[in-house]
């Protein structure tokens, strides 16, 4: 498991569902059904009866990656405040209300999407459809709880980078790895802009990116399709669309360095990582990047854990990771955490090494197999919670479509060896190379 | 799943006092049975995915370590996978990742647990490797070894999460001279003494089936698990000695003050003192109480040093009840020149409710949240069996949800005063600070 920021901040992959080859899943599964409003909401819709509730998010299509130099942070810290009230409900009241009714909800800001959910009794759909269309337009970005509210901002990014010795460097890794795209800059923010930002430039960014056209709600849960969309009309139609957000112009170039980053901290154990760009679901290479993260990283048995881990007790945790979903192309990620005794040095070669076999040699049929197994199964698990069918339609839909699930599916299936081996030799090259090192402070 | 009616009194006990949208008079969450050789086997239908989750849990905990072996039940647990009945720890990895299954195991402070997670299909693999570990682990030395420096670097690092160095300190004094005083995992130094004779004879002690709960959910149907289930541990004798003792219950404690000083930016600030657990009737009180000080963004705690101060990004309060104790807790953190501000926030809010009664307004909203929410602590498979083998291993009922949320519904502004004088008061709390000043 990835430590510190990437974790909370890279948008994660949860594999998709589809139906398991030779299963009957279709009992949970049934049809989505899609609709766009006339100002430009999508709303996606499935009904799943096994129990009296219903997951309702919102999603809209800002993150950090469409904020600009000097006003980091600006998403994560709207998301704060959508909590913080409207006319109609004030501070607080949003929680109070869904509390009362037995609901519970979170929101999250990633680079490329702000997600908000509220799970409850399906019979108490309705207040999160008012309540969700009233924030969207009606944010009342009080000064005087905006001054409260960043000082708030300021203390989770202390939790998260100032005192997380891996947040940190991962913070360190991405500022590196990115000298053009704002995936550089960090979800929480820089500090100095975290404590310049002014109230006209929240309520700017809110009109901007928090409108209809710029927005996906997604239901699951125990209701009719058709009479929960006219209630979902009913509740946004009014709100007006927009102007189109402005698109995310810039693009990486290409890098032909290796980067190297050191941080020092206040820590136990020292950390490597390596992070190596990467194209996103567009490539045709993105189904092999994932298998490839899976081979790597998926479990005792995959490749990074069984030889550094445990073969040769080298290290206490290793891994890879792919961001398939990533809007804009990413990274790929390798980390280590050496045991006492060994240096980070080591791990960073060792990991090299593993990166270099990965180009030389096809991976067995059984790696490649049980990587596919493993995925197709977490299809099959996702299915078990609303909350997870949802957010995986929701991440579908965000690069083209939630339909895209089955021919991920069968992407997945299709790759063979020799596409592993076809990547790792092409992206995982020195002159391509962000290494972070975290060494303990003595 | 089987369906019973409740009884009609109790029906309408519940309309009248529950606004929850759950289902009345519903179904028992789980079939219980005891098998021959004493396993409980509690099953819950769930056919609409294909898949399955199963639960061991045996009576094996950190508690039942001898003192002087921290550290000892955490490394047992950590060993059942790492080879058994044939296989070693690589070829039971190899054979569940390889199906897209996980199969893991390892001990808190109360037992042993094992966790198969398996596709529908998988089962029969699932479980036969679930059977050996449980039953037949070799616990081989070179695997102990590994595993050894593994808990003890995991240790060390989390020595730098500021949560957790606090939990600990604050757990050495709540619960001092109790089981659950000492960190599960043990101490770099504990867990290195720990030799494979201890660990045998731990697991030979404490591992039997009188005193296992196997649960099964998901796409099994109760009469195919109990099948499956007795074709791998049906076999298993039961000793003819009684089980071992369980440990005492914890008892009061004197509170006490320690600090850890860290190089950090942030101060973590938990109050903890010892509390009480769902079989004495303040239970619900307490926890409602507990929510209305600092459960959820409309309580007391999040209002006044989030919301208005500004102060804390994280700031709560919960009770944490187990089997053999339990304690109530508060946490906030906050920049280091605000702490003193922040401990007198916690204390603050401590002695208003010991003094004052909570208003209607605030009663109603916890009970409406926590009677409420409660289908969306059930709503997936991995959920429901851990709450099975948590409601048998406490030995709180199989209709302990709905005695909950009726328990929970009944709690009066009365009710509430009562258990914040008991156990709010400022200066009953044993407190720990981690951060850059003493």
């Amino acid at each position: 498991m990835r430590r510190g920021s990437i974790a909370v901040l890279v948008a994660v992959l949860l594999a998709a569902g589809g139906p398991a080859r030779g299963a009957e899943s279709e009992r949970s599964t049934g049809a989505v059904v899609a609709a766009t409003l006339d100002n430009g909401l999508r709303v996606l819709l499935l009904e799943d009866r096994r129990s009296p509730i219903v997951t309702v998010q919102t999603w809209y299509r800002v993150g950090s990656r469409n904020e600009v130099r000097g006003a980091t942070g600006l998403a994560h810290f709207l998301e704060h405040l959508m909590f913080r009230g409207t006319p109609r409900y004030g501070s607080g009241l949003f929680a109070r209300l869904v509390e009362r009714n037995g609901g519970r909800y979170n929101a999250f800001t990633s680079r490329d999407v702000t997600s908000y959910y509220v799970n409850l009794a399906a019979d108490r759909l309705d207040l999160v459809l008012e309540l969700e269309a009233d924030r969207m337009q009606n944010l009342l970005l009080d000064p005087a709880i905006i001054t409260s509210e960043r000082q708030v901002v300021i203390e989770e990014r202390r939790t998260r980078t100032e005192d997380d010795p891996g947040g940190a460097l991962g913070e360190e890794v991405s500022a590196t790895a990115f000298r053009a795209h704002p995936y550089g800059q960090p979800i929480i923010g820089w500090p100095t802009d975290l404590a310049r930002i002014t109230p006209e430039e929240i309520r700017a960014f809110y009109r901007t990116y928090y409108v209809p056209n710029n927005a996906m709600l997604v239901l699951v849960g125990d209701f009719e399709a058709p009479e929960t969309l006219d209630k979902v009309r009913a509740a946004f139609e009014a709100i007006p669309r927009g102007a189109e957000p402005p698109p995310v112009l810039a693009v990486e170039p290409a890098q032909s360095s290796e980067r190297r980053v050191t941080v020092r901290r206040s820590a136990e154990l020292p950390i490597v990582y390596l992070g190596y760009p990467v194209p996103n679901q567009t490539s045709p290479d993105a189904a092999a990047l994932e298998v490839l993260s899976v081979v790597l990283s998926g479990g005792r048995a995959s490749r990074l854990y069984r030889d550094l881990v445990y073969e040769r007790q080298l290290a206490l945790e290793a891994g890879g990771d792919y961001a398939y979903f990533s809007l804009d192309p990413n990274l790929f990620w390798f980390w280590a955490t050496p045991l006492p005794g060994q240096t980070p040095e080591t791990l960073e070669k060792e990991l090299q090494g593993h990166i270099e076999r990965l180009g030389r040699e096809p991976v067995s049929e059984v790696e490649l197999t049980r990587a596919k197994n493993q995925i197709e199964a977490s299809f099959v698990f996702q299915e078990d919670s609303i909350h997870r069918r949802a957010s995986l339609l929701a991440r579908f839909e965000l690069i083209g479509g939630h339909a895209l699930k089955d021919q991920y599916l069968a992407a997945i299936r299709a790759v063979s060896a020799a596409d592993l081996q076809r990547v790792a030799s092409a992206y995982f090259h020195d002159d391509k190379k962000n290494v972070g090192i975290l060494l303990p402070k003595p | 799943m089987p369906c019973r009616r409740l009884a009609v009194v109790s029906v309408l006990v519940l309309l009248l006092l529950v606004r929850a949208p759950a289902p009345l008079g519903a179904a028992p969450i789980a079939h219980r049975e005891v098998l021959p050789n004493g396993i409980v086997l509690l099953v819950a239908e769930r056919p609409a995915v294909p898949i399955a989750a199963v639960r061991v849990f045996m009576r094996a905990g950190a508690s039942f370590e001898p003192p002087d072996r921290a550290g000892l039940a955490n490394l047992t647990g950590a060993l059942l996978t790492r080879g058994a009945a044939g296989r070693s720890g690589p070829e039971i990895d190899a054979a569940i990742e390889f199906v897209g299954g996980s199969l893991e195991a390892g001990a808190g402070r109360d037992g042993l647990g094992a966790s198969l997670s398996v596709l529908k299909r998988d089962l029969g693999l699932g479980l036969d490797l679930l059977g050996a570990v449980v039953r037949s682990p070799t616990f081989p030395e070179a695997e102990l070894k590994r595993r050894t420096a593994q808990i003890q670097a995991a240790i060390k690092r989390s020595e730098e999460d500021p949560g957790t160095v606090a939990a600990r300190a604050l757990a050495r004094l709540v619960f001092a001279g109790h089981p659950y005083g000492s960190p599960v995992e043990g101490t770099i130094e504990s867990v290195g003494a720990l030799t494979r004779d201890d660990v045998v004879a731990f697991y030979r002690e404490h591992v039997r089936p009188d005193t296992t709960i196997v649960a099964v959910v998901g796409d099994v149907t109760v009469d195919e698990a109990r099948r499956e289930v007795l074709a791998r541990f049906g076999d298993w004798p039961r000793p003819a000695s009684p089980p071992p003792a369980r440990p005492a219950q914890a008892g009061p404690t004197p509170p006490r003050a320690a600090s850890v000083v860290k190089d950090l930016t942030q101060s973590t600030i938990v109050l903890g003192r010892p509390a009480i657990r769902q079989v004495d009737p303040d239970y619900f009180p307490l926890v409602v109480a507990a929510y209305v000080l600092g459960g959820g963004s409309a309580s007391r705690l999040y209002a006044r040093v989030r919301d208005e101060g500004g102060l804390a990004y994280a700031v709560y309060a919960y009770v944490a009840p187990a089997h053999y104790g339990a304690s109530l807790v508060l946490s906030a953190q906050t920049r280091t020149g605000e702490v003193p501000k922040v401990v007198d926030l916690l204390r603050d809010a401590l002695a208003r409710m010991a003094r004052e009664p909570i208003g209607e307004d605030e009663l109603r909203l916890a009970k409406d949240y926590l009677v409420g929410s409660f289908p969306l602590r059930l709503d997936t498979t991995s959920k429901v069996a851990d709450f099975v083998v948590a409601i048998e291993e406490q030995g709180l009922g199989l209709d302990y949800a709905d005695r909950y949320k009726a328990a929970i519904a009944r709690v009066s502004v009365a009710d509430v005063h009562r258990v914040a004088k008991r156990f709010f008061g400022p200066d009953g709390f044993s407190r720990v600070v981690v951060g850059a000043t003493k």
